[in-house]
């Protein structure tokens, strides 16, 4: 290699052990940038958790609890009876709104008698308004015949003026029955308020059905009864979670995936996931969606206030990574216990072949 | 279906692998705790550097190598990615 070798040396063929090395590690090289390849376009999780959605049991109305027909971990069918409340005082108060409607519908009654009574009453008034009018066209007639006797002194001057008189009381008994009248007519009223009574009753009626109904509780959902530990007997407030119910018909797991890998998950992709329950079964799913966002610790100041910025100098940044959630397609029901470790391979694996 | 994989491979990897790929998750359970395909396919990669250079040294064929070290740690390392990629891999 040198320039003092003589030229056989020169024209010799490198060593076969470097060749060798040289092989190897160019093979190396080569091999694992093809392995890079394959793993950053074929994204896969070992962390996953097998997932499920969750209903927390709980009744709208409070009471003692006296029937609990299901038990922990127990599998419950949408529609099957839960457990019941004592429906005795919402029964009772069925009855009691129920009796206060029939109140409201007899006064209701009352008053159509009522309006009844008032109308006859203002017919009354109306006729007395006819007979003073009447009264008063007399009167008036007797003044304008009495009037030229009286000039003349025909009759006396005071039976003339006993018609004036009985002119100007019939005057005011007109006005008076007038008035009469009026108010009497603005006396009949209407049924509105007992009709508007009548029905805020029978809606507390309705009410109180409800509240009723609402002591039986019934399973939203297929699914299995968890964190169930109380007997029957217990005091419930209302809205209380007596047990929360892991929903049967729609299991998901859960891969949480580098930021940089996201591009190669598309939305609907098979994928094969393993519960570590029995790792040898592959489960068949599909990407569902991609995490919209996460909490980090910078994104976690106050609403308000002044943004939150350490003091840092990284140079290395560890990716973020979101939740992708993979739907299963119906798998044995041994292999899916919600937080179950997982495993999820996107786009290939046993089950997508 | 894995099996017929290992035809393409060079003999080496079939030597390493010793049989068809196990058809589970790529995560394996020792004493409660879950260890990665890829830690395996490490270990593998080791063992296999390590019988390598055993055999060569009884076969001869250590004598022509030089840069030892690098040889036997990229034939490791393509054993490890090989079992990786045909066991594991898409």
């Amino acid at each position: 290699m040198t320039g003092s070798a003589d030229p056989p040396t020169r024209r010799r063929l490198p060593r076969p052990g470097i060749v060798i090395a040289a092989v190897c590690i160019a093979l190396a090289i080569l091999v694992g940038l093809h392995a890079a390849h394959l793993d950053r376009h074929h994204p896969s999780s070992d962390n996953a958790m097998i997932d499920a959605e969750l209903v927390h049991v709980a009744s709208t109305v409070g009471g003692r609890l006296i029937d609990l027909p299901v038990r922990v971990n127990q599998h419950v069918r949408r529609g099957d009876l839960l457990y019941r409340l004592d429906p005795e005082p919402y029964a009772l108060t069925v009855r009691q709104t129920e009796a206060d409607l029939a109140l409201a519908t007899a006064e209701v009654e009352n008053q159509r008698r009522m309006v009844a009574i008032k109308t006859a009453n203002a017919a009354s008034a109306q006729a007395q308004v006819t007979r003073a009018l009447t009264n008063r066209d007399l009167a008036a007639r007797t003044v304008d015949r009495l009037g030229p006797l009286a000039a003349h002194a025909y009759i006396p001057r005071q039976e003339y003026d006993q018609a004036r008189t009985s002119l100007r009381d019939a005057d005011i008994s007109l006005a008076q029955a007038r008035q009469q009248a009026l108010a009497a007519d603005i006396a009949i009223g209407d049924l509105d308020s007992a009709l508007a009574a009548q029905a805020a009753r029978r809606v507390a009626v309705e009410h109180a059905r409800y509240s009723l109904r609402q002591t039986q509780v019934f399973a939203p959902q297929d699914g299995y009864v968890t964190s169930l530990t109380v007997r029957p007997g217990e005091v419930l407030a209302p809205s209380q979670v007596l047990f929360t119910l892991v929903v049967d018909d729609d299991w998901t797991a859960v891969a949480d995936l580098r930021e940089g890998d996201l591009a190669f998950v598309q939305p609907g992709a098979c994928a094969t996931v393993f519960s570590m329950i029995d790792r040898t079964t592959p489960m068949r799913g599909h990407v569902e969606s991609i995490g919209r966002g996460v909490l980090s610790p910078e994104s976690a100041g106050l609403a308000r206030g002044l943004p939150l910025v350490p003091r840092e100098m990284d140079w290395v940044h560890v990716a973020q990574r979101f939740p992708v959630r993979v739907r299963l397609d119906p798998a044995a029901a041994p292999l899916l216990r919600m937080g179950a470790t997982a495993t999820v391979e996107i786009g290939y694996g046993a089950a997508c072949r | 279906m894995r099996c017929a994989a290992f035809r393409r491979l060079p003999p080496l990897a079939v030597l390493t692998l010793g049989g068809c790929a196990m058809n589970g998750a790529p995560s394996f359970p020792v004493v409660g705790a879950y260890f990665p395909a890829w830690m395996i396919c490490g270990l593998i990669g080791v063992a296999v550097a390590v019988v390598l250079r055993v055999m060569f040294v009884i076969t001869g064929v250590d004598a022509v190598l030089s840069l030892r070290l690098f040889t036997y740690v990229a034939l490791g390392t393509v054993a490890a990615l090989l079992v990786w990629m045909v066991v594991f891999g898409p």
